[in-house]
């Protein structure tokens, strides 16, 4: 039977090719989560920075 | 690691492993054939062990590792199907045929992409999570399926080599460049679920 090299290259590249776009997807998809996930942090930590001072501000005399 | 592994399988697999006395080199597709359904195998066994705990505890960690575990499976079982079909084309003269084998593991394919599509149909998370848990320990009992059909049924597909009652028949060569292949590709889904758990976790904080 010939070798069949080319039938055995596709197999490999089209796993390659496969595997890679899944990773690149799954690392894509988590920094967008990360980064947004920054931003929520920052945003509630301003707002509870902005909380504290309006209450503070009624509390005045 | 894992790609230490990959990298050391493809060398056993396309340089150490002799070349195959009947089929000649496109046998060396073996090496990523196997592998692959073993690690769908292992993948969908996880989503039912996971689905099993998630409906007795209600552990969201266990229905995200479910979920992880079916889509990685899933894709596996892709390259499976893909690379089997290149490995026939050469072997039998055909791409595909309908044979007891290839029909049980196209229906493992579909019910997992099933699985997956239901996930995304239903919009409470809570209930989407029982649906799926279900389906994922039902869909389970198709994989002695596929792996005993060419046992069960006559089918064009080869028996096991390697799981069958008294043992592998093939020389150690050939079972050791399988076995850093399992090993790689194992470690590939371990890789692949950890990071698709924790996507879908920042995923769940992100919609709380």
């Amino acid at each position: 039977m010939p070798d069949n090299w080319g039938f055995v290259f596709t197999a490999y590249g089209l796993a390659a090719v496969v595997l890679t776009l899944y990773w690149r997807f799954l690392v894509r998809r988590e920094k967008e989560l990360d980064d947004a996930g920054v931003v929520r942090q920052q945003l509630r930590q301003s707002s509870s920075a902005s909380g504290p001072q309006a209450a503070g501000g009624g509390r005045l005399p | 690691m894992t790609v230490a592994g990959l990298v050391a399988g493809l060398v056993m697999a396309c340089g150490v492993a002799p070349r195959e006395e009947t089929q000649g080199n496109v046998q060396r597709i073996m090496y990523l054939h196997v592998p692959s359904v073993w690690v769908a195998y292992l993948a969908f066994a996880v989503v039912l062990v996971c689905s099993v705990v998630y409906l007795v505890r209600r552990a969201e960690g266990a229905d995200q590792l479910a979920h992880a575990s079916a889509e990685v499976g899933v894709l596996f079982t892709g390259i499976t199907i893909a690379t089997g079909s290149i490995w026939g084309r050469p072997t039998w003269g055909t791409w595909w045929t309908w044979d007891a084998r290839l029909t049980t593991v196209s229906i493992l394919f579909v019910m997992y992409l099933g699985y997956l599509l239901l996930r995304g149909m239903i919009e409470d998370r809570e209930r989407g999570a029982r649906f799926a848990a279900v389906l994922g320990i039902v869909a389970a009992f198709n994989i002695p399926l596929v792996h005993f059909s060419v046992i069960w049924w006559r089918t064009l597909h080869q028996p096991p080599s390697l799981m069958k009652p008294g043992g592998a028949a093939m020389p150690d060569i050939i079972r050791y460049a399988l076995f850093v292949n399992f090993a790689a590709f194992t470690l590939l889904y371990a890789y692949f679920v950890i990071r698709r758990a924790r996507v879908l976790r920042l995923e769940a904080e992100a919609d709380a």
